[in-house]
Formats: structure tokens, C-alpha cells, sequence
């Protein structure tokens, strides 16, 4: 791929301080604008260590001879593996990452399973954004495709920002 | 629990999963499995800031663990018998904090046969060891016509 891809040579930056500045405020946001989204290529060991977090053990997404004989025909990941992927297909300084950003409730639907090796793009923007009981809200809205094109799973959450 | 059998399946039956316990290392394993790594759920001396009205006094689990923790119930359930999980809506109504112990169940609460496929919708929820609900939402489930729910 030409496009740089969020796994690839510079590490995660897990202090969510440092790019802090560089982020829009929920003031910046403007319902409608793209998101700027990475490619990632999601692997074996990023599915496996969601299923560890969160107590997965179905072989469909750890056991490669048993996804095979299984109805996907090979290894999958959960369906949630969204959650990952939000954060794999989005840049330091996008807004998710904000200090204090609180989740408020999301809701997600799932067509096709995403796949170990697949490269995963996200659509995304904010829709809307509102306030109720002097917090700031933002809805989003989100689409995660694999390399065919195929929506792998769409959703929309709203968090409240940081003041 | 109730068996992943359309034909069979009626309103108020019950589907379940396992406890959860929510530690400092379960939190923080989220962070890495997740990528979020909000000072929420990592950094002590932020979270005895106040948040509006709202002070949590320490660190608190990710939303979205709850939303993990259902997910797998749901697909745990579905996918023996053959179907799949469509969709899932939740919101958050409490904080959870490490030694918490979480649990998610599910309602069967209504089905639904469209010109394609057949649909269960199960009101689902997370609760802890107080018996308070910390999470609450809707799913939707399709139970493909072709498949064998046996």
C-alpha cells in the first residue's frame, strides 16, 4: 500500500497527554467533516490479545484448523473487535483520543467478520454534536471496510467531551 | 439458558454469561488490547479530579469492556446453533471500578420473521456485584431460515 499504515514503523503513542493540544475541541468539531482514518492491518496476535482482555475463547477466533472446518472457513475476530480498530485506524492527534473523553453509549451493526491479515479503513465524522445538562456531546458515526470494499461493521457513538 | 432455537424461543427467556472481574490488570490488559488509553482508565492522580459534577475517585473500567463482555455472550449463544449477531446497542449507567465482579445477561423480548430472514431481539444488561446495572441495551440476532438450530 502507498498509504503509511497505522501498524507499521512508529509505535503507538499510549500517553494521550502529548498530542493533547493538537486535538479539535468539541468548539472545532464540525458535524459533517471526515475524520482523518488509517489503514491497519489487523493480525493473528491483536485478535488474540482483544480475546484475552474480554474472555473470548471460541475457537473461530484462536484455533486456525478449527475455523477452518467452521462456517467462516478460517479464522475470524469478534465481532467487537471494532473497539480495537477505532483506535488502530485513527491518528494521534484525532479526537477520540482526548484526555476525559467519556463514552456515553454506542450502537454497532456487524455484516462480515473481520479477518486476521485483512487491512482495515475507517470512514468516520462527527454527525452531531449537542448540549444537555451543561455537557458537551458529539455523535459519530463510523464504517469499517476490509481491502475488498466489504463493510465489515458500521456504528455510531456518542461521548461527551472533555471541557 | 435458554437454547439458541428460534422455533422453540419466547419472550422472557434468558440467556447469561460469565462473571467478569475488573481489576487494575484487567483494566489495564484492555488498554492494550483496546488502544485506549484515556488517563480514565490508567492514571489515579487525574481521577481524583471532578468531571463536571461527577467525581470518580479513581480510575474506572472502559465503556466498551461492558460492550465486549455482551458481545461474547451473544456470539457464545448464536453461533452453535447457527446464527449471527447483527447488532448491538448500549449505554452506560455506571462506572465500574477495579474489584467489581460483572455479569451480562440477556431477555429474549420479541422475534421477528421478515420477507428473508427470521430475527430475535434480546434486551440485554451488566450488572455488578450489588446487583446495580451498570450497562443496558438492545440486540439484534438473525437466525438465518436456511441453518439447522438444532
Amino acid at each position: 500500500m502507498a498509504q503509511a499504515e497505522s501498524s507499521a514503523a512508529t509505535p503507538f503513542e499510549t500517553d494521550f497527554w502529548k498530542d493533547a493540544k493538537l486535538r479539535k475541541m468539541w468548539d472545532d468539531i464540525v458535524p459533517g467533516e471526515p475524520r482523518k482514518t488509517l489503514p491497519f492491518k489487523l493480525t493473528q496476535e491483536a485478535i488474540a490479545l482483544y480475546c484475552r482482555a474480554v474472555g473470548e475463547t471460541n475457537p473461530l477466533y484462536l484455533d486456525e484448523a478449527a475455523a477452518k472446518a467452521g462456517p467462516y472457513g478460517g479464522l475470524v475476530a469478534p465481532p467487537a473487535i471494532h473497539i480495537l480498530l477505532m483506535f488502530a485506524c485513527t491518528p494521534a492527534d484525532d479526537w477520540m483520543r482526548s484526555p476525559g473523553t467519556v463514552n456515553a453509549g454506542q450502537s454497532w451493526s456487524y455484516n462480515i467478520p473481520a479477518r486476521p491479515g485483512d487491512t482495515i479503513t475507517l470512514q468516520a465524522r462527527a454527525l452531531d454534536k449537542f448540549i444537555k445538562r451543561e455537557r458537551l456531546f458529539v455523535v459519530h458515526d463510523n464504517v469499517f471496510f476490509n481491502q475488498h470494499g466489504d463493510v465489515i461493521c458500521s456504528g455510531r457513538g456518542q461521548t461527551i467531551r472533555p471541557m | 439458558m435458554t437454547l439458541a432455537n428460534f422455533d422453540a424461543l419466547k419472550a422472557g427467556d434468558t440467556i447469561d454469561g460469565p462473571a467478569f472481574a475488573v481489576s487494575r490488570e484487567s483494566i489495564r490488559l484492555f488498554c492494550d488490547a483496546s488502544l485506549d488509553y484515556n488517563p480514565l482508565h490508567l492514571d489515579d492522580d487525574y481521577m481524583k479530579g471532578d468531571f463536571g459534577k461527577t467525581n470518580f475517585g479513581g480510575i474506572i473500567m472502559h465503556g466498551m469492556n461492558n460492550f465486549g463482555l455482551i458481545s461474547r455472550m451473544l456470539t457464545d449463544w448464536a453461533l452453535p446453533a447457527g446464527a449471527i449477531h447483527r447488532r448491538l446497542e448500549t449505554r452506560w449507567l455506571k462506572p465500574v471500578k477495579p474489584g467489581d465482579v460483572i455479569r451480562p445477561a440477556g431477555t429474549i423480548k420479541a422475534k421477528q420473521t421478515t420477507a428473508k430472514s427470521r430475527w430475535v431481539l434480546v434486551d440485554v444488561a451488566v450488572q455488578n456485584q450489588r446487583g446495580e446495572t451498570v450497562a443496558a441495551g438492545e440486540a439484534m440476532l438473525e437466525f438465518p431460515a436456511s441453518a439447522k438450530a438444532s
